[in-house]
């Protein structure tokens, strides 16, 4: 990571420290989810942007994550501490089985395998009343007494997801991260300098979950209650869309996404109820006129940032 | 459990799948030649569902009102798919996959949001005309008999369809573009034609399934989500760009779901993904699909 990089990074994280201190309620809260919604999308685009393939069920292991941690606290009484490692564990075990079978598959058969399976696990959550309450919900998710306060549970989502992002940013640049770009770029070729890139999929696949999980463990404290609508296919929609927002080519994209799409709704949903047609005539627009996101945008203009590693953004979906 | 009740299962299975038919024929169709995989179709088929409504609305007091409504309804929502193909789906024909995805989800979004300013969140109900409007006696045991009419014209669309990619000179050259745009293209077809003319067509036998859903039961917000993952189910089982294999697939996930209905209610749709994902699995191409795609 050269100076400037962690320069960068540095001046954006003492902003997430200073904000919340002027800010009032309702935003620390927009703060909150842009971090939680953030990192869930940063954990997609390892799928989207590292691995080149569209999982359209990402959502199911951030769900997952949100009912283990949201059944620990409320069944077992299980400190806060201890579910979130337990919400990745479990993503991460899910993700193992149902990414054995998706890693087989690649473009739209991937995509609609993951959506399947998505769908799979909103069902299984949202028909077992006895043990996730079905579509009645899970209520009555408090944090500890010292994490009671949107202030308080914010510096300690900022903490946590700081950590998951830094650990995802090692993993992109570590020399797995590198053999992921070369399965997305040549998968054949990959092979043949002898990587076994199933297994090297599937291990991405499952590391990605584990952080889906991660963040979906944070939801449920934050928001108090769980939903099954959490893992619908319209959830998993929504790190699609801050991915393409933000760019896929950077590996802050995703988050740059999240702070515009979640933004944007707070904003929105405050005067008219027509959100979904919001987002979907931004999403058009991006499409049409902005390909590769905000970061496609700032690699072509902004030299000020630090400037672009690997080939230029016109071929999309792929992390520089 | 006797056999008449079966029977009259089975029926209704085939009426459901008949009507998932419609919906995904179009689906496969798009997909196999444009290569775009529309998560808007369902969503048409809505927009068809409460055109169909209004028209007949207007037209109450006339005892021919839905047979009126049905066909305008499916012109007015081939008109919308034109306009749509026209101004956005053929910018992105040269994009990548998860662009032209998330374009067509977009719109899901748009077009769900100005059905709900246009038509109200109230249910909407469409009174069936007096010939479906008793049951009929198959066998001696009662059938509702729209559901027999939705099983004719899902064969009747079936057999058009499979005249006019088998028999007719614009069916041959839209089978030859699901197998090589580029050869077609090399023969001097205007491709963009063929898509716009197949687009067109897939909406319009959405917006016709959705006018004949109408009477079926309430015309509902949010109908459309449950309807399309169903119809992706559909077209992954029988294999993009299959008729014949979207026929089979279609009544296949029609008859299972009217039955895991009787015996296992709380898992008829996860029984529906479970049978995808093998498929997918096993053979990611469909049942009658080609696996050059793949």
């Amino acid at each position: 990571m050269s100076a400037k990089k962690l320069a960068w990074a540095g001046a954006v994280f003492a902003a997430l420290l200073a904000m919340p201190l002027v800010l009032g309620e309702f935003w620390v809260l927009v703060l909150t989810e842009i971090l939680i919604l953030g990192l869930f999308a940063v954990s997609f685009n390892m799928i989207f942007g590292y691995m080149g393939q569209l999982s359209f069920g990402h959502a199911a292991f951030y769900g997952v994550g949100a009912y283990t941690t949201g059944l620990m606290m409320v069944k077992a009484g299980v400190p806060l501490g201890l579910c979130l490692p337990a919400s990745m564990i479990m993503a991460g075990l899910v993700a193992l089985v149902l990414g054995y079978f998706c890693i087989r598959l690649t473009g739209i058969y991937f995509a609609i395998l993951t959506m399947a399976f998505g769908q799979l696990i909103f069902y299984i959550i949202f028909q077992w009343y006895g043990f996730t309450g079905g579509d009645n919900g899970l209520q009555g998710i408090r944090p500890p007494a010292l994490l009671d306060g949107p202030w308080s549970y914010y510096y300690f989502t900022l903490l946590v997801v700081t950590a998951g992002v830094i650990v995802m940013w090692i993993i992109s640049e570590s020399p797995f991260g590198y053999t992921m770009r070369a399965i997305r770029d040549n998968p054949q070729r990959t092979r043949f300098v002898g990587v076994n890139t199933k297994k090297y999929m599937l291990i991405n696949f499952v590391v990605a979950a584990m952080f889906a999980g991660l963040a979906g463990g944070l939801w449920g404290p934050f928001n108090r209650s769980l939903a099954p609508d959490l893992c619908n296919w319209h959830q998993s929609g929504v790190p699609v869309f801050m991915t393409i927002i933000g760019g896929p080519t950077g590996f802050l994209g995703p988050l740059i996404g999240s702070v515009i799409y979640t933004f944007l709704m707070a904003f929105v949903t405050g005067f008219t109820e027509y959100w979904p047609l919001t987002i979907g005539i931004v999403i058009t627009l991006v499409v049409l006129f902005l390909p590769g996101g905000v970061w496609g945008l700032v690699e072509r203009y902004g030299a000020a940032l630090p400037a672009r590693e690997g080939p230029p953004p016109e071929g999309e979906g792929g992390a520089s | 459990m006797d056999l008449s009740l079966l029977f009259a299962q089975a029926l209704s299975g085939l009426s459901r799948g008949m009507m998932l038919f419609l919906i995904a024929s179009g689906l496969s169709l798009i997909f196999g030649v444009m290569n775009i995989l529309n998560f808007a179709h369902a969503t048409l088929w809505l927009v068809g569902a409460y055109a169909c409504y209004t028209l007949w609305f207007l037209m109450q007091e006339h005892g021919f009102a839905v047979w009126v409504a049905i066909p305008l309804a499916a012109l007015g929502v081939a008109l919308v798919g034109w306009v749509i193909e026209v101004m956005l789906i053929r910018r992105v024909y040269a994009r990548e996959l998860p662009e032209q995805l998330l374009l067509t989800y977009a719109l899901v979004l748009i077009l769900g949001d100005l059905i709900k300013i246009t038509w109200g969140v109230e249910d909407k109900l469409i009174a069936r005309p007096a010939a479906l409007a008793e049951p009929v006696f198959i066998a001696g045991v009662p059938i509702d008999s729209y559901f027999v009419f939705v099983i004719a014209v899902g064969f009747a669309v079936y057999f058009a369809l499979w005249w006019f990619l088998n028999k007719t000179r614009y069916g041959h050259i839209v089978r030859a573009a699901v197998f090589s745009r580029e050869m077609v293209s090399a023969l001097g077809i205007p491709i963009p034609v063929i898509y716009t003319g197949v687009f067109v067509m897939g909406i319009f036998i959405a917006g016709l399934a959705g006018a004949i859903q109408g009477p079926v039961g309430s015309v509902t917000l949010g109908m459309d989500m449950a309807v399309v993952i169903q119809a992706f189910c559909v077209v992954i089982i029988g294999g993009f760009g299959s008729l014949p294999g979207t026929l089979v697939s279609s009544i296949i996930v029609g008859e299972v779901y009217a039955f895991a209905i009787l015996f296992w209610p709380d898992g008829a749709l996860a029984l529906i993904f479970i049978l995808t994902a093998i498929v997918l699995i096993v053979r990611p191409w469909g049942l009658f699909g080609t696996p050059m795609r793949a």
